[in-house]
């Protein structure tokens, strides 16, 4: 295996684990006694730091070694979980994060002093405890004062060594372990003394199925190692593996227990604890001969924490589950190969569709049914091929904890986060360019809009800000809200700075909607202070080219002295959408359906050139797609208003045609027609043809742009006049 | 149906190779003949299927379904020469992989008829004149000589670098 790309693959998951771990601390925070969430920080430290052992990197092995211990310690409730502690583990974390980084780009850092400084708090907590789990992995020399006092029971050998028995589970290689590496992943934590190798379970070579593991070891390791450190060294393949550990000077009845429960002979196991240099033969022998004697009653009288396996039941089910949870998470796949499959996936329903309308020609009816069934699973397959590169919003969301958390601090500040709809799901392509933009608003929210505790006090908010995040569903797009209950924008304020900028003339009277929009304008802040958080004019123009880029729509709410609500709406990139489909001309397009309202018939003789007509009693405006597109060919002689609605605004387009719904799947139009605007993409028809989507959403906004700029324009020529 | 596929070769700028010698793929579009290195071509399907997009300019047919991903197609003859192709039995879209700036696209091409292959020396191969032919000189790449007249070797990349047209010819919706 390349080990560059293996140092990459390293990268990649400990970047995932360490965000699982800031997610996990933060749970920690409000709830501190989740066994779930001390574990998947453990485990963080844990495999990074086996994985760094693999690559040689000592500084990260060391870091985390210390980070390890403590998480250790908190695990078996020697150290409580406070704010202090997950202070400490963010910090550790974010250290770590560094370490990465560097290691990724290839640069070196001194971040020497911060490391120091987070071990010197880490071995403060650990405090006057055992020194052997504070121990660097690579040191083993420092003799353990338990094992002494395990000595002195007088039942103890004379093996000043762990003594590890492993016997693997036949399926362990199927399961893609080798067992070598548990032996090697042992030789980090420390000096392996000697390994036997038991082939006892080895049938003859005939009836040896290479795929069967038929291994086990007997290990002696140096003392040094805490019990949990090396049973952690076996915890992947803990259902696959009988583990037995016996500590240095360990009472000679374990190891009866040992040759006991072992299916190997007794006096060949004998002989290969002996060559291990577990036990010495006379010790072997007293064993045998009380083994003979009463076996029964050594089992009974074997002092609990020989029996490694058995020790802490509950907390080897969390781990078992977080791993189950792992591995069914963890398929790291090229979006491109997702793309791929969606694009032969769209052939397949197309294809499918002409075997239809031949089966139906055919009329063999058990053709017919067969082939009904076989396009009733590649529905299945599309929608599911589909939906593999949705992912919730939730993971972004959650980001901002953290960020919440450090930033209220720095300010201050109390502010609460809340956050709804996370199961919200959108294309990845979205969600990875959607965090910048968040991260801006979020802050620009806790800065300028939630007030200091005493201020909220003085006017009646409770101290602590609230500051909501949420997304949902809405006409064929994802809206997502960030409100805080602050303080509002001031209106007059922006105004007056806008006018400062010469951004609007004196005397302009604008709405609340178009005040609000100015603060998206380039170079435009309204704080008095300039803070290191926002505040320096970069930050919402950025936000609203962000969203434009994507083809979004940013909109401000707000009240004075109750808060501010930002909405983003974006589309749902290649996305399954449902849609309308229309023909105007000769062509046939596609509305998204959640933006229909109704469809009415467009009666000429009352409407006559004008482009609005009476719905109920409401004026609702058309546009004439015939001409917009400047279609060829005769129009229809009925033609029909589809009634659209986005974002609270109504309007008509009038079409040729009414076509029915259709489920469709969002192709992107590609560079060629990225200036072209009114479209959301295209897709491709069930008769293979392609049609263009509307975008309502644009299709309305351009219209009213147009229709601005033409009676400016026709203001414009009265005053010349 | 009729559908050809060329053997494609790995190679990197369609341009600077096709003035040196190699193979190019000659046909008629508007009455003219014009060649384009093989290279580029990726296959050649038979003329139908093109959707109109609207609010684009008139030497864009419109968009093809090419086996589930959206392709779009460019009439030569309206490009050139502002008259569109009438399409016939023997019309013909060439796909053509068109690079801009570091993203290949597949791009279609629509011509009269499509006549074969042929191998061009490099001392067949004469420069393009300043002027007298009826396309912008940065559209050619060379002058290829057969029996005693010349064919038009097109330089495809310039000739599709839409994206500077297509910005202006889409501001009529706005």
């Amino acid at each position: 295996m390349n080990l560059e790309r293996a140092l990459q693959t390293f990268i990649e998951e400990s970047r995932e684990l360490l965000s699982a771990m800031e997610d996990a601390l933060l749970a920690l925070e409000s709830a501190p006694g989740d066994g779930d969430a001390i574990n998947a920080v453990f485990r963080a430290m844990h495999t990074i730091k086996g994985s760094a052992g693999l690559f040689g990197l000592d500084a990260i092995v060391e870091f985390t070694h210390v980070a390890e211990s403590v998480m250790d310690r908190v695990r078996s409730d020697e150290i409580a979980v406070d704010e202090s502690l997950i202070a400490l583990m963010l910090r550790c974390r974010d250290h770590l994060v560094t370490l990465i980084d560097d290691l990724a780009s290839g640069q070196q850092g001194e971040h020497a002093a911060v490391g120091a400084a987070l071990v010197q708090a880490l071995q403060a907590l650990l405090g006057g405890g055992s020194n052997a789990t504070v121990a660097v992995a690579t040191e083993n020399a420092a003799p353990q004062p338990e094992a002494g006092a395990n000595a002195t029971t007088g039942e103890g050998v004379g093996n000043d060594a762990w003594h590890i028995s492993v016997r693997f589970a036949g399926n362990l290689l199927r399961n893609g372990y080798d067992p070598l590496s548990f032996v090697r992943y042992l030789a980090t934590l420390s000096e392996i003394l000697h390994v036997e190798p038991v082939t006892d379970a080895l049938p003859p070579a005939q009836e040896m199925d290479p795929e069967e593991c038929y291994l086990g070891f007997e290990i002696r390791l140096a003392a040094g190692p805490a019990q949990a450190d090396i049973e952690a060294a076996f915890e992947f393949v803990q259902d696959d593996c009988s583990l037995l550990i016996l500590p240095p000077h360990a009472p000679l009845t374990d190891y009866a227990l040992l040759i006991a429960t072992r299916p190997e002979a007794d006096e060949q196991l004998g002989a290969l604890l002996v060559s291990c240099g577990a036990l010495t033969e006379a010790e072997v022998a007293q064993v045998l001969s009380a083994a003979d004697a009463t076996p029964e009653l050594v089992v009974a009288a074997t002092p609990a924490p020989a029996v490694a396996p058995a020790a802490a039941p509950a907390a080897r089910q969390g781990r078992e589950a977080t791993t189950v949870k792992r591995s069914s998470s963890a398929i790291r796949v090229d979006a491109s190969k997702l793309d791929q499959l969606i694009d032969l996936v769209g052939e397949l329903v197309i294809a499918g569709a002409s075997a239809e309308v031949m089966a139906r020609r055919s009329r063999d009816r058990n053709l017919m049914e067969a082939n009904s069934s076989v396009s009733q699973l590649v529905d299945a397959i599309r929608d599911s091929a589909l939906r593999l590169r949705m992912v919730e919003i939730g993971e972004t969301f959650n980001r901002f904890r953290r960020v919440v958390r450090d930033v209220s601090q720095e300010l201050g500040k109390e502010i609460e986060l809340t956050i709804t709809g996370a199961e919200t799901e959108l294309d990845k392509s979205v969600v990875e360019r959607i965090g910048d933009p968040l991260m801006h608003l979020v802050r620009n929210a806790m800065d300028h809009g939630i007030e200091t505790a005493e201020v909220r006090v003085q006017q009646g908010k409770p101290a602590a800000g609230s500051l909501k995040l949420h997304a949902y569903h809405d006409s064929g797009s994802i809206v997502i809200e960030i409100s805080d209950d602050g303080r509002g924008l001031d209106k007059e304020r922006i105004l007056a700075k806008a006018q400062e900028r010469g951004l609007v003339a004196a005397g302009q009277t604008l709405s609340d909607q178009e005040i609000y929009g100015l603060i998206f304008q380039p170079g435009f802040s309204t704080a008095e202070q300039v803070t290191n958080l926002s505040g320096r004019g970069v930050g919402m123009d950025v936000v609203r080219r962000n969203i434009d880029a994507l083809r979004g729509a940013i909109e401000l709410d707000s009240r004075p002295g109750v808060g501010t609500t930002v909405s983003i709406r974006l589309p749902l990139t290649l996305a399954i959408i449902e849609g309308f489909l229309v023909g105007v001309g000769e062509a046939a397009y596609i509305i998204p359906l959640d933006s229909v309202v109704e469809c009415i018939e467009l009666d000429h003789g009352a409407i006559g050139q004008q482009n609005y007509l009476n719905l109920r009693g409401r004026v609702l405006p058309f546009l004439r797609l015939r001409e917009l597109f400047h279609s060829r060919g005769q129009p229809a002689r009925r033609q029909n208003v589809v009634v659209v609605r986005y974002a609270g605004q109504s309007a008509g387009l009038v079409v040729d045609r009414l076509m029915g719904e259709f489920q469709t799947v969002i192709k992107p139009l590609g560079r060629m027609f990225r200036h072209l605007r009114g479209f959301a993409g295209s897709t491709i028809l069930g008769s293979g043809e392609v049609a263009l989507i509307l975008d309502v959403q644009d299709l309305i906004r351009t219209a009213t742009e147009r229709h601005c700029h033409a009676a400016e324009i026709a203001a414009e020529c009265v005053e010349t006049v | 149906m009729e559908q050809l596929t060329l053997a494609r070769v790995e190679e990197g700028r369609h341009g600077e190779e096709e003035a040196r010698g190699s193979q190019y793929l000659t046909f008629s579009a508007g009455g003219q003949m014009y060649g384009i290195g093989i290279l580029a071509i990726k296959e050649i399907i038979q003329y139908g299927g093109i959707s109109t997009v609207p609010l684009v300019p008139e030497f864009i047919s419109g968009v093809i379904n090419l086996r589930g991903s959206v392709v779009p197609v460019v009439d030569l003859a309206a490009r050139f020469s502002g008259q569109p192709t009438r399409p016939t039995g023997r019309s013909c879209i060439i796909i053509v992989e068109a690079q801009e700036e570091d993203e290949i696209q597949d791009v279609g091409v629509v011509v009269d008829s499509v006549s074969g292959v042929l191998d061009f020396l490099p001392a067949d191969i004469e420069p393009a004149p300043a002027f007298g032919t009826h396309i912008k000189a940065e559209f050619i790449s060379g002058m290829g000589r057969v029996n005693g007249h010349f064919i038009m070797l097109l330089n495809v990349q310039r000739v599709l670098a839409l994206d500077a047209l297509l910005s202006n010819g889409s501001a009529a919706l706005q």
